[in-house]
């Protein structure tokens, strides 16, 4: 490798492994738990509870009254079991040390950002997810015998999806290695001054998109009512996406493995968008209708039709029924997936504008299966 | 001995349960609409004050530049005019042109806010007005 694909390469995995430490499942934790109020405890463990969408660990707390049980929020089974914890790391009766910070409406939760068990001093259920190792070379894109790009596994390779995205909400202006306006891992801003930058809302969608970060992405449907991701929200989350190829149909499916474990059809067969443009109350259109073209060796996605019941980027940013999308998808090796999107919405912005962000490709693994429940992200 | 948290969530899921079970009855999905906050179906009532009332309909839609939509009081819809949205306080103001009893042409002028935004029982409440009379009007959106 040279010296300057070599400093490239550094740059890029410098900036994964940044928002890769970052990377959570669920809720944007801030909407529920207060970080201005740090909690230190040191309790009994007294129950495990391994489920879906967050594991919890309760702890007896003595307190002046007597005992409290509290219950530390932690991540969720997936990324703990990834990260190479289990159920069974913590037992009742285990004395702990818990650092966190306590829930908004004062009761007696918290999350868990260390637990330690008292005993020897290990710490358990810490996170250690991090993108795969990179090759020590660049690996070429694989491509089908016609010379196309594969966007998923190649024939007779190994299996694998894509995840670890550069940037996970959008903002104009965001590149693979530059996040244009500081927000986090859920898309909520730094600086709620910074609104204005991250798009150029009309006035009304401004205001609600203010508002949707004042109250820290609470209202988010996805984990309210597991509406699914759609537009680019898909490649935003923690457990990728994979593309499987239907070269006979001429369709590309886009398979989430996060949100509720739909998928989305990329047709790419020349018809154009068919049926009711807006989608109807029988018919809602959380992924729009997608038709797809290879321009080189970019895939070009143009998608309308989309619903207004779901938030189409993490951090809250409004659209309409007129929302329309122009995205390109671009292998640019083995191991690094291109996504540009341009939106288009005359409804909420007063003009086009563009983003992007890269993905990761994870070899040899399943896609991880998320299941949402309502009301309990 | 029952946690906090599954306090917290039998709570929870009461609510739900009973949130889920007054939709169901009510025929209304218990979902956000999450695009332009006038857009959609506004049943409630309209009278002299909040006692008294009769049913009122309004439909809004939002092209991307206007605010257009009918009022319908039971009689016939009526189309919505000057209709316009101040995102600071989520002030809404829209005017309509009927005629009373007699014939004439009368000018309603309806003012209100919007409420509970992100939640699927938005609101709009408000004052209307004509040449004669005027009265407060409370909508739910569908």
């Amino acid at each position: 490798m040279t010296s300057g694909r070599a400093r490239l390469f550094g740059m890029t995995l410098t900036a994964v492994l940044m928002v890769a430490a970052r990377l959570a499942a669920h809720h944007e934790i801030l909407a529920k738990f207060d970080d201005h109020k740090p909690v230190a405890l040191n309790g009994i463990v007294t129950l495990v509870d391994w489920r879906n969408p967050h594991v919890h660990v309760f702890v007896n707390v003595p307190a002046a009254a007597g005992v409290v049980n509290w219950a530390i929020e932690l991540e969720g089974p997936i990324d703990l079991q990834r990260s190479g914890w289990s159920r069974d790391s913590l037992r009742p009766g285990d004395r702990i040390h818990v650092e966190g910070i306590a829930a908004r409406n004062g009761s007696h939760q918290a999350w868990g950002n260390s637990v330690v068990l008292r005993a020897t001093g290990k710490s358990v259920y810490a996170m250690t997810l991090a993108p795969p190792a990179p090759p020590l070379e660049q690996r070429p894109t694989p491509r089908w015998p016609d010379r196309q790009p594969h966007l998923g596994a190649s024939q007779g390779g190994s299996q694998g999806y894509w995840a670890f995205p550069s940037v996970t909400a959008l903002a104009e202006g965001n590149s693979a290695g530059k996040i244009a306006v500081p927000m986090d891992t859920w898309g909520l801003l730094r600086n709620i001054a910074d609104a204005p930058k991250v798009a150029p809302m009309q006035p009304w969608a401004l205001q609600l998109y203010r508002e949707r970060q004042k109250r820290f992405l609470r209202d988010d449907p996805m984990y309210l009512n597991c509406k699914p991701p759609g537009g680019p929200r898909q490649f935003q989350l923690a457990y990728g996406v994979q593309f499987v190829e239907d070269r006979d149909r001429r369709r590309i499916f886009v398979l989430m493995g996060s949100g509720n474990n739909n998928y989305r059809i990329i047709n790419t067969d020349g018809r154009g968008h068919a049926g009711q443009v807006g989608g109807d109350d029988d018919n809602p259109l959380y992924y729009g209708r997608a038709v797809g073209k290879w321009e080189g060796d970019t895939l070009v996605v143009d998608t309308r039709g989309f619903n207004e019941d779901f938030w189409f980027t993490n951090g809250g940013l409004p659209h309409t029924d007129q929302l329309r999308l122009l995205e390109r998808f671009t292998r640019t090796d083995f191991d690094t997936l291109k996504y540009d999107v341009t939106v288009e919405d005359a409804g909420a912005y007063t003009r086009p504008w563009s983003s992007s962000s890269t993905l990761r490709w994870v070899a040899g693994e399943e896609m991880p299966r998320h299941l949402c429940q309502d009301n309990r992200s | 001995m029952e946690t906090v948290l599954r306090k917290t969530r039998r709570r929870a899921g009461t609510f739900v349960l009973a949130l889920s079970i007054a939709a169901s009855l009510a025929g209304v999905p218990v979902a956000a609409q999450e695009g332009h906050p006038l857009k959609g179906s506004w049943i409630g009532t309209w009278g002299p004050n909040r006692n008294q009332g009769n049913d009122l309909l309004v439909v809004l839609n939002w092209d991307g530049k206007n605010i257009t939509g009918t009022i319908n009081p039971g009689t016939d819809n009526i189309p919505v005019k000057n209709a316009t949205l101040q995102p600071e306080g989520w002030v809404v103001r829209f005017e309509a042109d009927a005629k009373d009893k007699a014939g004439k042409p009368i000018t309603y002028v309806l003012e209100g806010k919007l409420g509970n935004l992100p939640l699927p029982n938005r609101t709009l409440t408000g004052t209307w007005k004509n040449q004669e009379e005027s009265g407060v009007f409370k909508l739910a959106r569908q």
